[in-house]
């Protein structure tokens, strides 16, 4: 961390703590899923935070699908933020079908079943903003997360809920931490040009 | 006498009657507490066979409703894990529901109609519709899809609650095509994956599960279901008037299962009916099964019948048993009355003849007694004068011979009131006899001596053949006068010239005398009567009282007096008396 932040130091950039949630002693079954819910809240296990600028930004979405793979029965990785616009594609790394879909209101789609290495890989563009629930119709347990945010400025957190999120514009902002489906916080931020803003999400 | 027979038939007869009556009565008893339990017992084994015919069937149509059920709900349960149904509930995308639960229950639902044979195990739905949390009906996009349903019976699917665990139910659906259609619906609560809230619940209809028309000849099953009845073939009346008694039944007892007898249209029924849901929240569903009892009441009458015929039979054989048997018993008992009432008349009539036999002895004794008290004091009076008149000397020689002979009367007349006193004491019982040695030689020698003294004795050669001391038991005086009767008779009877032989021995323990005289025989249809009292003799010279006194004596020492024979000029007479002892051991026997 400390080799990495050297060379950004100079760039405008927020970084902070999340409060991460407790983590849970959750059944062994769901452990290895990653997605759990409890009582009707969606969230990684362990827990993992997406911490992303709110605003009118006017860079567009990469033109890099992104990738959910399938693999050992679940979805990988388990949290996924992009910004909307962003082609998702499924790989299927596993030796079995999978049937990828959602009847999320940010997306619904359906790929169907396919097989592991299929090519094309089956891909969708997300192109609304919300939480997208990944299903796969084949095995009901899986579950995957995809954050579509408007903002392209967005990061998920480590596992101690350290973020750090560089080549930011500066101004005033809304700094946002999505930690579980139910649960996003705020705080207000204000970005320096060249400068590193610290917040923390208590 | 024949009075007393009478009644002794009717005693006897009553008694029969009686025996008979007490016998029949218990066979009757008998064969009617046989005949009641007999045919209790068969009813109830009837009655048992059927109900345990009616619980295998239902135990058999319970294990197959189970196994139907839990294959149903397990394909439930499948849909509704379903991770599409549950993205679409889940993630708000009520629209996708019932499209996506159209993929999934694809390979459940009906297509088209099922072939007949398939109907009664099929698995398929007929109709599925989602509850919404509230337990109303999701309304489907499209009827077709879901299985089309008439709003009264779609109506019947919901809850007030989401049910929390799987439930049966049973709703009755009128569409125009069949007025009455029963279906099984069961309701599966759907469980939010990520809440773990109820949000849910599928509700899938299915043809009700349906058996072959006969299982037990005759039953049918049907399912009664809020009041309805629904039997594969009841003509309507007939389904109705089943439908009010099993719904009266079910209201009344509450119970799970039951059984009951109705007669419907005069027909009784026995009816069975069990619970199909119990505990759910569905309405009540009862299993029916109708069995007509025209067949088993017939089978159980025939079976009475044959009870009853087999119980007549025993009864009458009972009934002839018990009479051969009376008879039988009565036989001896009829036996016994009559020889009791034969030997009582018979003992009625001897004690009658005794009692006036003791008392015309009585009297007779009596009378002879007192005549011989009577006639003694005169005679003697007579002979006194007469001995006093002999005594003169101034008659004339005839005369004295007249009075010797009226003496000689007077002794006769003496003698014979004599033997008539002792005559009457023998009869009365009075004669004592007081046992002691007689020597009978000796008396026999005195009285021979006496007699060949008599005057005018005739000319009798007499020839003894005694041994001297012959001893007999006896009183001296009667033995004497039983002697002196036989030999004055062989005197008496004698024809001049004649012969007496008197032979005495001594044979074992008693000694015989013969006395034996010729003369005149007796004759021969008297010779029977010579014993008897005041016998009539040939000749007036005895007065028929000797040898009936000689007799009775000898019998009176235990010794017999017989006529050994009376012919061709001899005449023999026996005596016969207890031996002596002092005969062999006295060689000087006392005087």
């Amino acid at each position: 961390m400390i080799f990495l932040a050297v060379p950004l130091r100079s760039q405008t950039a927020v970084e902070g703590r999340v409060q991460l949630l407790e983590s849970h002693p959750v059944p062994v079954m769901a452990k290895r899923y990653e997605i759990v819910t409890t009582g009707g809240v969606l969230a990684t296990e362990p827990p993992l935070a997406v911490v992303y600028l709110e605003g009118t930004f006017p860079k567009a979405a990469p033109r890099n699908p992104k990738q959910v793979a399938q693999k050992d029965l679940a979805f990988l990785p388990p949290l996924l933020p992009v910004q909307v616009g962003t082609r998702v594609e499924f790989p299927n790394l596993d030796d079995t079908y999978h049937s990828v879909f959602s009847y999320s209101p940010a997306k619904r789609f359906d790929l169907g079943r396919y097989r592991p290495n299929e090519k094309p890989i089956p891909s969708e563009v997300f192109d609304a903003p919300g939480l997208v629930t990944l299903r796969c119709d084949i095995h009901e347990h899986m579950r995957g997360l995809i954050l579509v945010l408007n903002t392209p400025y967005f990061t998920v957190t480590d596992a101690n809920g350290r973020f750090r999120l560089s080549g930011l514009p500066s101004g005033r902002y809304t700094l946002k931490a999505w930690i579980d489906s139910k649960t996003t916080r705020e705080q207000p931020v204000e970005l320096k040009k060249g400068a590193t803003a610290r917040v923390d999400f208590p | 006498m024949i009075r007393a027979d009478q009644a002794n038939q009717h005693g006897i007869l009553s008694f029969r009657t009686k025996l008979l009556l007490a016998m029949m009565l218990v066979v009757s008893a008998l064969t009617g507490l046989g005949l009641y339990l007999a045919q209790r017992t068969v009813a109830a084994n009837a009655e048992r066979y059927l109900q345990q015919n009616f619980q295998s069937e239902l135990s058999a149509v319970d294990k197959v409703l189970e196994l139907r059920r839990a294959a149903l709900a397990q394909r439930c349960r499948q849909l509704v894990s379903k991770p599409r149904i549950h993205a679409a509930l889940e993630d708000n995308a009520l629209d996708l529901l019932y499209p996506s639960a159209k993929d999934e229950l694809r390979d459940l639902m009906e297509v088209g109609e099922p072939s007949s044979d398939q109907a009664g195990i099929s698995l398929r739905a007929r109709f599925y519709r989602f509850l919404d949390r509230s337990g109303g009906i999701l309304p489907p996009p499209n009827q077709k899809d879901v299985g089309e349903l008439s709003k009264r019976a779609e109506s019947q699917l919901g809850f007030k609650k989401l049910p929390e665990i799987q439930q049966i139910g049973y709703i009755s659906e009128n569409t125009d095509a069949t007025p009455e259609v029963v279906d099984e619906v069961v309701a599966v609560p759907i469980f939010s994956s990520e809440t773990g809230e109820l949000i849910s619940t599928l509700v899938v209809g299915f043809k009700p599960f349906r058996f072959g028309n006969e299982r037990v000849s005759g039953m049918r099953s049907g399912i009664w279901v809020d009041g309805h009845l629904h039997l594969p073939s009841p003509s309507q009346p007939v389904g109705t008037a089943l439908a009010s008694e099993i719904t009266r039944a079910i209201m009344k007892s509450n119970d799970a299962q039951g059984n009951l007898r109705v007669s419907v249209d005069g027909a009784p029924q026995l009816l069975f009916y069990k619970r199909l849901n119990p505990h759910s929240l569905f309405s009540a569903a009862y299993e029916i099964c109708v069995y007509p009892l025209a067949d088993y009441m017939t089978r159980l009458r025939r079976l009475q019948w044959q009870i009853s015929g087999g119980g007549a039979l025993f009864l009458l054989a009972g009934f002839v048993a018990s009479h051969l048997v009376a008879a039988r018993f009565s036989v001896p008992v009829e036996k016994l009355e009559m020889d009791s009432a034969t030997n009582r008349a018979e003992r009625e009539r001897a004690e009658a003849a005794l009692v006036s036999a003791s008392e015309e002895l009585k009297r007779s004794s009596q009378y002879s007694a007192d005549a011989s008290h009577q006639l003694k004091s005169p005679v003697t009076i007579l002979r006194t004068g007469i001995e006093m008149l002999l005594a003169r000397e101034d008659f004339k020689p005839e005369i004295y011979e007249e009075l010797s002979a009226l003496l000689h009367q007077t002794h006769r007349l003496t003698g014979v009131i004599d033997d008539l006193l002792l005559l009457s004491r023998m009869d009365a019982g009075h004669l004592q006899i007081e046992s002691a040695p007689v020597n009978l030689s000796q008396l026999v020698e005195e009285w021979l001596d006496d007699l060949s003294a008599l005057p005018e004795s005739p000319e009798v050669r007499i020839e003894k053949k005694l041994p001297p001391d012959l001893y007999v038991t006896g009183e001296k005086r009667y033995t004497s006068l039983i002697v002196q009767n036989l030999l004055e008779n062989a005197w008496k009877y004698n024809r001049p010239g004649g012969q007496i032989r008197v032979v005495a021995f001594r044979l074992a323990e008693e000694v015989r005398l013969k006395i034996g005289n010729t003369g005149r025989p007796i004759v021969r249809n008297l010779q029977e009567h010579i014993f008897e009292r005041f016998h009539h003799t040939s000749d007036a010279s005895g007065h028929g009282l000797g040898l009936n006194l000689a007799r009775e004596l000898a019998l009176l020492h235990r010794g017999d007096l017989k006529l050994v024979c009376s012919k061709d000029d001899w005449t023999e007479f026996e005596l016969c008396l207890r031996g002596s002892s002092l005969a062999k051991n006295c060689a000087n026997p006392p005087g």
